[in-house]
């Protein structure tokens, strides 16, 4: 079952990042509306393939890479679903399409058995932190791309070589507002994603907190984004500096989670297995 | 039936619809940009009261049933309907002129006919604004409903015509929807709003600062202010000059001395000052973007020589535009409107192939299902009377009889509708016309039907 939603999901993932590309070649209206659509209905499947293979866990879905890496995913296209409800960020579907189908397929490749859960994580607790921390991750992540686009408007602009895929765009300050909205939506859910960690640890296991990889690295990240928070609301880092800080902020991120999950153990999520 | 179209059109007739009786035919004579020099099309313009008039004056011209005049600043043009095989182009020439006191040899070498379908393909090119000056510009469909809504109301225009223009509005809606065509700016100042608008997102709470007064400053900062700019600040050497364009666009007039000092306050910045020297260098905007926290500021430079040091283009969140970027900006505009004009071009033969089509009688089907409901009525009343009278009937025989009944009626149309097809196919489909009128007429085919291409009744 499972297989089977997880493989449609693919499926329509795949066809919403040629409908999206298309979009973005062409003109055509009629290629713009297919691809939410399809979007949506692959999102929803992917959540099924989640759910199921949870349900099948006995809790979360997320401890192994491609677990992970899926849950990401799908949380990312979630996250751009909704701020497309209120944004014109449409073309980025070109990319966060392709993406969810790198992501889910790793999930459908890695079709191991079931892992049981090691019994230190076998908790309610697990849910919370991991959700609130992905999901800050996932609004960073969408953030990054955001950012990506505002760099290229801006340089359009300077370059005053005006393109035509470029008009399609959303104004600079609009880019600027959704970036500095996605920047503190991101931080408060990675800070919710910590508190939780740090509870839940204190509660299961009475230390407040372990220094491994992973916290390392996501103390690091957190700080970061802290002083771009800082500084975008206290002197005003507006524009091209936040837009890269942005850039790098997350390119961190990715990378760090990348290694630490391929290198080193520890108590914390990553190789249990 | 479906009735197509607006409810005031009356019902159309089966073979040869609005051709009615077939002998009428459509004929447009005018005088445009292309063809005029503006000087002579003044002369010829007519006020917006006097086109109801003047359209009536058209129906005076020998077999002239139904006219429309335009008038724009692009081309004044009559339209009309007449009889069929009446030369009517010269007797309209002459009207046009003496309308306006000329000689007819004063606008002989600039006017221009179109028959038939020509007409009809000139009509809807026109109110898809790919005859304009400015292809895509979107005042022209206005202007031409307008002018036909004064003409019907003047009785000018009647059915046939009405006909032709609410199909055009249908086909300049679809012009513009389906193409680009419209929407790209290709002046100097709505290039400059339109980056803005790239910049800025929403322009109600931000404010403009004019420093000089040329006047291209003002046709931008006219623009803006159209486009819903909060404010807007001037300054100029002359501070009496500053304060009566404050005025005129409600804004702060400041003392030129101190414009800098204002800088701080100012989103996008109209350079338009004659004289040489830069009047802004990076060394003024550090402080200015520190006191904006770094928000975006976007400077037009309309003078020459330059206002703005080209410097100013490096700082960060400050976007330099002078007059030659916003002119190749334009240009860009204009040769792909010209791509997308090339695609309404397309749209629009194919609309008014079709339109023609049906409009000349060309178009049989409605002659075709008419005749068939026809006889097919017939032959259902002649059935219900058989059964009727007849003692007790099987199923099975009703059957038998409904089976007879259509292979009959079907074997009677097969000829002549076959023959009909045929004679469609033809390139003259004159006989083709012909014969679907006579059908209708030998059938008492006219009062039964409403029809229009595209809705099969």
């Amino acid at each position: 079952m499972e297989a089977i939603a997880l493989t449609l999901a693919l499926v329509l993932y795949l066809v919403a990042t040629v409908a999206g590309g298309l979009s973005l070649a062409l003109e055509k209206t009629s290629t713009r509306v297919v691809t939410p659509v399809v979007l949506v209905a692959a999102f929803l499947l992917h959540a099924a393939a989640i759910g199921l293979r949870s349900v099948a866990v006995g809790n979360i879905a997320v401890t192994s890479f491609a677990e992970q890496v899926s849950f990401f995913a799908w949380l990312l296209v979630g996250i751009y679903l909704l701020a497309q409800t209120r944004y014109r960020l449409a073309v980025l579907e070109a990319v966060i399409s392709p993406i969810a189908f790198i992501g889910a397929l790793g999930s459908l490749v890695d079709h191991g058995a079931v892992r049981d859960l090691p019994p230190g994580l076998k908790s309610p607790w697990l849910p919370v932190h991991v959700t609130f921390v992905f999901l800050g991750n996932a609004v960073f992540g969408l953030a990054f791309f955001v950012s990506l686009i505002y760099l290229l408007q801006e340089r359009q602009l300077k370059s005053r070589r005006i393109g035509s895929f470029a008009r399609r765009l959303p104004s600079l300050e609009t880019l600027d507002k959704i970036n500095f909205r996605f920047l503190t939506w991101g931080f408060v859910s990675l800070t919710l994603g910590m508190l939780s960690g740090v509870l839940w640890a204190e509660l299961s296991w009475g230390r407040l907190w372990s220094w491994d990889p992973l916290t390392f690295w996501t103390t690091v990240i957190w700080i970061l984004y802290a002083i771009l928070l800082h500084g975008r609301v206290t002197v005003g880092w507006g524009g091209r500096r936040a837009a890269t800080l942005t850039i790098v902020g997350f390119g961190v991120l990715f990378v760090s989670f990348i290694g630490v999950n391929m290198l080193s153990p520890g108590r914390h999520a990553g190789s249990f297995g | 039936m479906s009735g197509g179209g607006p409810a005031k059109v009356r019902p159309i007739r089966p073979g040869g619809a609005l051709t009615r009786e077939r002998d009428v035919e459509l004929w447009i004579v005018g005088l445009n940009h292309k063809s005029t020099p503006v000087e002579l099309r003044e002369l010829l313009a007519f006020e917006g009261h006097e086109i109801g008039e003047a359209a009536r004056r058209v129906l005076q011209v020998p077999e002239v049933s139904e006219a429309t005049v335009l008038s724009t600043c692009n081309r004044i043009e009559v339209m009309v309907v007449a009889a069929r095989g009446a030369e009517v182009a010269g007797e309209l020439a002459r009207f046009l002129a003496r309308e306006r006191n000329l000689t007819e040899a004063a606008i002989a070498d600039h006017r221009y006919v179109h028959r038939g379908k020509q007409a009809v393909r000139h009509l809807f090119r026109v109110a898809s604004s790919l005859d304009s000056m400015i292809v895509g510009e979107p005042q022209i469909l206005g202007q031409v409903k307008e002018q036909f809504g004064l003409a019907a109301q003047s009785g000018a225009a009647g059915s046939v015509l009405r006909r032709c223009f609410e199909k055009s509005f249908a086909v300049a809606k679809r012009v513009r929807s389906e193409t680009g065509v419209a929407g790209k700016a290709v002046s100097v100042s709505s290039a400059a709003v339109e980056l803005t608008r790239r910049i800025f997102d929403d322009l109600g709470d931000k404010t403009a600062m004019l420093l000089g007064a040329g006047k291209m400053g003002q046709l931008a900062a006219r623009h803006l202010l159209q486009q819903g700019i909060a404010s807007v600040i001037v300054s100029n050497r002359s501070f009496d000059r500053a304060v009566e364009l404050a005025r005129l666009f409600e804004g702060t007039p400041v003392p030129f001395e101190r414009f800098p000092q204002y800088l701080h306050i100012a989103d996008v910045v109209l350079g338009s000052v004659a004289g040489t020297g830069y009047i802004v260098g990076p060394s003024h905007l550090h402080e200015v973007l520190r006191a904006r926290r770094q928000k975006p500021m976007f400077f037009i430079d309309l003078g020459v020589p330059r206002n703005f040091d080209p410097g100013i283009n490096d700082l960060d969140n400050v976007y330099l535009y002078n007059i030659d970027d916003l002119v190749s900006v334009a240009d860009d505009h204009r040769a792909e409107r010209e791509r997308e004009a090339m695609r309404g071009e397309a749209i629009v033969v194919e609309e008014a192939d079709r339109f023609w089509q049906w409009f000349s009688g060309r178009d049989l089907t409605p002659t075709i299902v008419a005749l068939r409901g026809k006889l097919d009525g017939i032959r259902r009343a002649e059935l219900e009377r058989a059964v009727a009278t007849l003692a007790r009937l099987e199923p099975a025989d009703r059957q038998c009889l409904e089976a007879m009944t259509l292979a009959m009626v079907n074997k009677i149309l097969h000829g002549p509708l076959s023959a009909l097809k045929e004679l469609a196919m033809q390139a003259d489909g004159e006989s083709a016309a012909d014969a679907a009128h006579l059908l209708s007429r030998l059938f008492s085919l006219e009062s039964d039907d409403e029809g229009e291409p595209g809705t099969e009744a």
